[in-house]
């Protein structure tokens, strides 16, 4: 079963189109990273996923219900921790994840054990100052925890790890890595060693168009550039490698940056097996030869650009 | 209906701690007490004032005094100062987005609109019914004879249905314009616009100012209670079609 559906969407804030004719499905239980850059439409998506925007067109389903803009019953399946949380100044951690509770219909007995149990996941547990004081860390944190109240079958996150320490980022992902399984997460981001980190599945959205979409691996198996790289102590040495006949008769793409010789061609394997055995003959050694993956950072690059 | 409970107690909570109860409170209060004492001490004060040799005609003050002190300052500086307090109730939540995780887990926006009307119209009573008890304890603590209880029952609640008719425009305003200022202008707009209209006699007559401006023409008979229901009607039927209005628009509302 897919947690969500979304089928041609389309939106325009007057005449600038956001989003055009988007289309994706998530699978239930897996972990979803939605890339893309600042003002790529993550954030537009995410509320009209929750219903708080109306799209102009196309449609999307959670669980196999139709989103309703406005009286969003779909929500009750949702939980959302928007990209900077906005909270009752006034009060404090507890007394705000309590209303949270009572409004989703929480029984009161088990509510207080649940919030002590998310403040203590999140880290705000002996925290009893209130929010107006928070850094902006803190409010992310606590967004957090307000996510997880309801345990819903479904977690939106906005860029959850953008305003968070090092520490706290960690414990984040931790946090999403555990739920795994258990709920389906989508979170939005641009830190891509998040994404590699965590997610199954990745779309990589771009001027409010799809770029790429699917499950991390096979992306990254798809987009293996068969490239070799050999790296050598100095520059001497590296273009007297490149110079070497057993190199040539690969009959791969040869080019050399500094120190470092790249080689291009559709059988990694047979050049890597030449080269080795070429080396074999060669007084000069490499520091380094590695198959190089492609990075996500590539990959975004690529279709980005 | 455990949302909406929970969101009444929240809005409380809100008043209590954003000091808007406590400023309520002492405005209001103040109010009352300051009513009879003005009505009774003003002769005294200005003869005290005045440069010896000089005097002025004053009557003996009257209960009636003691009223129109109340039908004259609750209206001015009381109900200003729920006006701007009224201002913030939808349009700053919308504004700062405090309800986006709210509203995501579920809870209705119907139910938001209701439970600030409901948080508010209370509050709103509350203070208003500190100032009245006040004001008619002192009245009739300082003066032998009373107003006529009819009449005064009349006159008090005009003024608290147009305080409720605000609560309301101010939803409204604050659903249209997701502002705060929005929302104040909102209910200037509605109160200027009644004062305009009221130009014209035939709708004069319905315009729910009347509530705050023909107090004392009713408290001393000079306007049957009939006169008095015209612009109450058209209050309370005001108030229904701004909360269902603000209700629909907040519905449609992208946030």
């Amino acid at each position: 079963m897919n947690a969500l559906e979304i089928k041609g969407l389309v939106k325009r804030f007057g005449s600038h189109t956001v989003i055009e004719g988007l289309s994706f499905e998530v699978p239930e239980n897996c972990v979803y990273g939605f890339i893309g850059q600042n003002g790529a439409g993550k954030t537009t998506t995410m509320k009209m996923i929750l219903g708080l925007l109306k799209p102009d067109e196309g449609s999307i389903r959670v669980y196999n219900e139709q989103v309703r803009y406005g009286q969003t019953d779909t929500n009750r399946y949702i939980g959302y921790l928007p990209d900077v949380p906005e909270f009752y100044n006034y009060m404090r951690p507890a007394e705000y994840l309590r209303l949270c509770g009572e409004i989703t219909g929480c029984p009161s007995g088990s509510l207080k054990q649940k919030s002590g149990e998310l403040l203590e996941l999140v880290g705000l547990k002996n925290v009893n100052k209130k929010i107006g004081g928070f850094s902006r860390g803190m409010k992310q944190r606590l967004g957090f925890a307000q996510a997880l109240l309801n345990e819903p079958r479904l977690l939106l996150c906005d860029e959850p790890t953008s305003a968070l320490d090092p520490v706290g980022r960690k414990e984040i992902l931790d946090i999403l890595e555990n739920i795994k399984g258990k709920t389906t997460v989508i979170f939005s981001t641009h830190i891509l060693s998040d994404v590699e980190r965590v997610c199954d599945r990745i779309a990589v959205l771009d001027q409010g168009r799809l770029r790429l979409e699917g499950p991390l691996d096979e992306i990254k198996k798809k987009h293996r550039s068969g490239k070799l790289l050999a790296e050598f102590g100095t520059e001497k040495e590296a273009a007297g490698f490149e110079a070497m006949d057993f190199v040539k008769k690969t009959g791969a793409d040869v080019k050399r940056e500094g120190r470092k010789v790249i080689l291009c061609s559709g059988n990694t394997r047979e050049v890597q097996k030449a080269i080795l055995c070429g080396l074999a003959g060669m007084d000069d050694m490499p520091l380094k030869i590695e198959v190089l993956e492609p990075s996500l950072e590539n990959l975004f690059m690529e279709v980005v650009e | 209906m455990r949302a909406y409970a929970a969101f009444v107690k929240k809005e409380f909570l809100e008043m209590s701690r954003t000091y808007k109860l406590l400023i309520m409170g002492i405005i209001f209060g103040v109010l009352g007490l300051m009513n009879p004492l003005t009505a009774k001490f003003t002769p005294d004060l200005l003869a005290a004032l005045m440069p010896a040799g000089m005097t002025i005609e004053l009557g003996e003050p009257s209960v009636m005094n003691s009223w129109m002190q109340f039908f004259k300052n609750i209206p001015q500086m009381g109900l200003i100062v729920a006006a701007v307090l009224f201002g913030g109730i939808l349009g700053n939540e919308i504004s700062k987005g405090t309800l986006i995780n709210l509203l995501t887990k579920g809870l209705s926006r119907n139910t938001v609109v209701l439970a600030k009307f409901t948080a508010w119209g209370i509050m709103w009573t509350c203070s208003y019914a500190l100032s009245f008890i006040i004001t008619l304890l002192y009245t009739n603590y300082y003066w032998e004879d009373s107003a006529d209880s009819v009449l005064l029952a009349g006159a008090v609640s005009g003024v608290w249905i147009f305080g409720l008719l605000l609560i309301a425009a101010a939803l409204l305003g604050g659903s249209l314009f997701a502002s705060m200022y929005g929302s104040l202008l909102f209910m200037g707009g509605i109160v200027v616009i009644q004062f305009l209209l009221g130009i014209i006699p035939d709708l004069g007559r319905w315009m729910p100012t009347g509530l705050i401006s023909n107090n004392m023409s009713l408290l001393e008979g000079n306007m049957g209670l009939a006169g008095f229901m015209r612009p109450l009607l058209t209050a309370v039927l005001l108030t229904a079609l701004f909360l269902g209005l603000s209700c629909a628009v907040f519905r449609k509302k992208q946030l």
